[in-house]
C-alpha cells in the first residue's frame, strides 16, 4: 500500500505536467479603440485553437495610450508577450529597435498573393517584406455626413460634396447658429486638439489630395525628406483656415469630430469609417449617415485618404515563437477570416471572401471597396514620428492663428527633416 | 595580540555595539539599501546615459560625449518646453503661496463649519491628479463644460480653454493652483499657530492695526514657512507632468509642452534614452540651482521664538 501511495505521489505531478497545455500570451489594446481589439474579449475566440494544439492563449488588454511604451519597457526588460497586436503606425518605432520578427519570405509571398489590394498595401513593407499580418476590418478614412441634416438645408442626401469648393459651400449651408450668433452645429468638424498624430491623420486627405506628402518615399526606412511645405500643403491648411475665418462653417469648439457627428452637432466629418460604423448603433441609433471619399481640390483630381490597420506581430524576444506564429496563421487563414468577419461584422482580407455573402451585398462593405483604391499607407520611415509631430503642430498653429501658413509649414519642414536626418544616425 | 594605537576588527565591533551605533546602522540599512537601489543608482545611471547614444533593446551604448547636450541647445521643442516650464513655475509658486497664506489667515480665526471648509480646500491635495485632471478636462470642454456655462450666464465670451494655444497653459496653471492650494494653506496654518500671541498683544498695545500686524509680524515670522513652501512648490512645479499629460498632452502646438513631458516622449515614444537622460540632467541642474539659491537667500530670514 505504501509503495502504491509513494508511486502515485511521484507519478501524478509528472503525468499532469506532461499533459498541461503550453501557454502563450497576446497583448492588445483595451476598450473600443479599435473594433478588432474588442474581439479578444470573446472567451470563445481561441477555444478551437487551444483544443487543437493544446496551447493556452492568454490575451491581455493594455491601456492604448501607454501600450507602446509598455511594450518597449517589456522588451528592454526581456519579458515580453509572444504576440503583439499593434497599430501599424507603431511599427517603424519597433523596427528601429529591431524588435520584430519578419514573416518568412514564402509565407509573405503567399499572403500577398491571396489578399485584396488594400491589405497587400498595408502588409508590404517594401519588396514583399512583411513584419506581421494585418487584421480584418482595416481602417480607411472617409467623409461621413448626416443625411437628415442634408435634407433639412435642401441638399441631396445621397450626393456628398466632391470638390473643395462644393465642400465649403455645403459646410456653410449646414452650419447652424443660435440667436446670439454662436455656432450650435458646424458644417464640418475639425480635429485640432490632442495628440498631434491624430490631427494629421484627420487632415491627411487634404494634404495628400492637395498634392503634398509627409515623406517623399513612403517605403524608405531611412533618409528622404518631407514634402509638406509645398503649394499643396499650403492649400490644405488654408482650406480649413478659410472655413474657420471666412465661412465660419467650422469651429475650434468642436474638437472631437466623431463625437460631434454622432451627437448631431456636426453635419460632416472625416475620420475612420469603421469607428462610425461600430459606434453609431449604440450612440446614435437614429442617425442616417452616408460615406464617401473625401473631396478633392477640383473636379478630376485624384482623391486621397489614409489607410491603416492593426498588425499581429511576434517580437524577437518571444519565448514561444513557433506557437505564436501558429496562432497567428490559424487566426489569419481564409476560413477563419470568413468566419470571424461574419461573426464580428468586419470587412474580410482575402479576395476569395469578398465574393461571398454577406460581404458581397452588404452596402457598408461595398462602400468601403469604393474608398480602398484611394487609400494611402503611412510612411514607414524611422524618423516619421518627428514629421507627424511637426506637421500636427503646424496645423494647430495655423488654425489657432499663432502663425501664418507659410511660417508654420516652413518650421514643420525644418523640424521634420531634422527628425528624418536624426533617424539615419 | 593587537598593536597599541591600532584597534582590531573585534574591538571596533565591540565599541560600535556598546554605543548602539551598529544597531542604528542595522535599523536604517533597509531604507539606505532601498534608497540607493531605487534613487541613487538610477540617478547615476541617468547621468551616465546622458553621455551615450543608448539603444536599450539592442544593448548597444555608444559614447558620444557632450553631443546630447549640444543638440539640446538647438532643439526648438526642448527650448519651448523649458520656456513653458519656467512660465509655469514663476506663476504657480507665488500665486499658490499667496492664496494659501490668505486662506490660512482666514482659517486661523474661529467660525462655524471651519473644519468642513478646511477639508474642502484640502481635498484636492489628496485626490489623484489624473482623476482630478479628467474631471477638469470635462469642466474645460468648450461646448459642455461648466466654465463656459458660467461665463455665458454672466454675459462674458466663452473661452476655448485647453483647445487654444493662447489659453491652454493658463488653464493648466489654474488647475495646478487649485490642486496645491490646500497643502500650502495647511502648512501656513501650522506656521501661523506657532507664532506666540504675545507679539500681537504687544503690537495691539502699541496701537498697531490688523494690517500693520499682518505685514510687520505675520509675514516676517512666517519667513521660514514661506521658504519651505517656495522651495517645495518650485521642485514640484519644475517636475510637472501628470496634469499636462492628461489635460493637453503638451498641445496645442507644444504650447503646454514641459520638460518632463518632452523627456518622456524622447524616451518612450522615440526611444532616445540618451537624449532624454541629458534633458533629465539639465532639469536636475535647474532644480538644484534654484533650490540652492532659495536656500542661501532664505538664511537671512531665519527666525526663532
Amino acid at each position: 500500500m505504501l509503495a502504491i501511495a509513494l508511486a502515485l505521489l511521484f507519478l501524478t505531478p509528472a503525468v499532469v505536467l506532461a499533459g498541461a497545455a503550453k501557454k502563450i500570451s497576446l497583448w492588445y489594446p483595451a476598450g473600443d479603440i479599435t473594433a478588432g481589439a474588442a474581439h479578444f474579449g470573446d472567451k470563445t475566440l481561441f477555444t478551437e485553437f487551444e483544443t487543437k494544439y493544446n496551447v493556452k492563449v492568454d490575451a491581455v488588454a493594455l491601456d492604448y495610450d501607454t501600450m507602446q511604451q509598455k511594450i518597449f519597457a517589456a522588451a528592454a526588460g526581456k519579458n515580453i508577450a509572444d504576440i503583439l497586436f499593434i497599430d501599424d503606425s507603431w511599427a517603424p518605432g519597433f523596427l528601429k529597435e529591431e524588435m520584430l520578427e519578419p514573416v518568412a519570405d514564402a509565407k509573405a509571398k503567399a499572403w500577398l498573393e491571396a489578399v485584396s489590394p488594400e491589405i497587400r498595401t498595408l502588409s508590404d513593407y517594401g519588396k514583399g517584406r512583411m513584419w506581421g499580418y494585418v487584421q480584418y476590418g482595416i481602417d480607411v478614412y472617409g467623409l461621413t455626413w448626416n443625411k437628415d441634416q442634408f435634407r433639412e438645408v435642401g441638399l441631396d442626401p445621397e450626393k456628398p460634396p466632391k470638390t473643395w469648393d462644393e465642400f465649403r459651400d455645403y459646410a456653410k449651408k449646414l452650419t447652424k447658429r443660435d440667436a446670439q450668433g454662436n455656432i450650435t452645429r458646424v458644417g464640418y468638424a475639425i480635429r485640432h486638439a490632442g495628440q498631434p498624430h491624430g490631427i494629421v491623420h484627420k487632415h491627411f486627405w487634404a494634404i495628400y489630395g492637395g498634392g503634398a506628402k509627409l515623406v517623399d518615399d513612403h517605403y524608405a526606412l531611412r533618409g528622404g525628406k518631407t514634402m509638406i511645405n509645398t503649394p499643396g500643403g499650403k492649400a490644405a491648411l488654408q482650406l480649413i483656415l478659410d472655413m474657420l475665418d471666412v465661412d465660419k462653417s467650422t469651429s475650434l469648439n468642436f474638437p472631437d469630430p466623431r463625437a460631434a457627428f454622432l451627437k448631431g452637432i456636426a453635419a460632416m466629418q472625416i475620420s475612420e469609417t469603421v469607428s462610425i460604423r461600430a459606434r453609431q448603433p449604440k450612440e446614435a441609433p437614429d442617425l442616417k449617415w452616408g460615406m464617401a471619399l473625401p473631396p478633392v481640390p477640383k473636379a478630376g483630381d485624384k482623391p486621397a485618404t489614409n489607410l491603416g490597420g492593426w498588425l499581429y506581430t511576434v517580437p524577437k524576444l518571444s519565448k514561444n515563437k513557433a506557437d505564436a506564429w501558429k496562432l497567428i496563421e490559424w487566426l489569419n487563414s481564409p476560413e477563419k477570416d470568413y468566419d470571424l468577419c461574419k461573426k464580428y461584422n468586419a470587412s474580410p482580407r482575402y479576395k476569395v471572401n469578398w465574393d461571398k455573402e454577406p460581404f458581397k451585398s452588404d452596402p457598408y462593405n461595398q462602400g468601403l471597396k469604393q474608398l480602398y483604391p484611394s487609400g494611402i499607407k503611412l510612411p514607414i520611415n524611422l524618423g516619421f514620428n518627428g514629421v507627424m509631430d511637426a506637421t500636427g503642430a503646424a496645423i494647430q498653429k495655423v488654425w489657432h492663428h499663432e502663425a501664418s501658413v507659410d511660417a508654420a509649414l516652413a518650421e514643420a519642414e525644418r523640424l521634420g527633416n531634422k527628425s528624418l536626418a536624426d533617424a539615419t544616425k | 595580540m593587537s598593536t597599541p594605537g591600532r584597534r582590531t576588527f573585534r574591538q571596533t565591533l565591540g565599541r560600535l555595539r556598546s554605543r548602539h551605533i551598529l544597531h542604528a546602522y542595522l535599523f536604517i540599512a533597509p531604507v539606505i539599501l532601498l534608497f540607493g537601489l531605487f534613487r541613487i543608482l538610477p540617478s547615476v545611471q541617468t547621468l551616465l546615459y546622458s553621455f551615450f547614444k543608448v539603444e536599450l533593446i539592442k544593448g548597444r551604448f555608444t559614447f558620444i560625449g557632450l553631443d546630447n547636450f549640444r543638440d539640446l541647445l538647438t532643439d526648438e521643442i526642448f527650448q519651448r518646453a523649458t520656456l513653458n516650464t519656467m512660465k509655469y513655475v514663476v506663476t504657480i509658486v507665488p500665486v499658490s503661496a499667496i492664496l494659501g497664506l490668505l486662506l490660512a489667515v482666514l482659517f486661523n480665526a474661529k467660525f462655524r463649519c471651519q473644519e468642513f471648509f478646511k477639508a474642502v480646500y484640502f481635498s484636492p491635495m489628496v485626490t489623484s491628479t489624473v482623476a482630478a485632471a479628467m474631471v477638469w478636462w470635462w469642466m474645460y470642454n468648450p461646448q459642455f463644460g461648466i466654465f463656459n456655462v458660467l461665463l455665458k450666464l454672466v454675459g462674458l465670451p466663452e473661452q476655448p480653454w485647453l483647445m487654444s494655444s493662447h489659453t491652454a497653459l493658463t488653464s493648466v496653471i489654474i488647475f495646478s493652483i487649485w490642486k496645491t492650494l490646500g497643502y500650502n494653506m495647511i502648512i501656513y496654518l501650522a506656521g501661523l499657530q506657532a507664532i506666540p500671541p504675545q507679539f500681537y498683544e504687544a503690537a495691539t498695545i502699541d496701537g498697531a492695526g490688523p494690517v500693520a500686524q499682518f505685514f510687520r509680524i505675520t509675514i516676517p515670522l512666517l519667513a521660514p514657512t514661506t521658504t519651505f513652501i517656495v522651495i517645495y512648490n518650485s521642485i514640484l512645479a519644475f517636475q510637472v507632468f501628470d496634469q499636462v499629460f492628461v489635460l493637453t498632452g503638451g498641445g496645442p502646438a507644444n504650447s503646454t509642452n514641459v520638460v518632463v513631458l518632452d523627456l518622456y516622449r524622447q524616451a518612450f515614444e522615440r526611444y532616445n534614452f540618451g537624449y532624454a537622460s541629458a534633458e533629465a540632467m539639465v532639469l536636475f541642474l535647474f532644480i538644484l540651482g534654484v533650490t540652492l539659491l532659495q536656500y542661501v537667500y532664505s538664511k537671512r530670514y531665519e527666525v526663532s521664538y
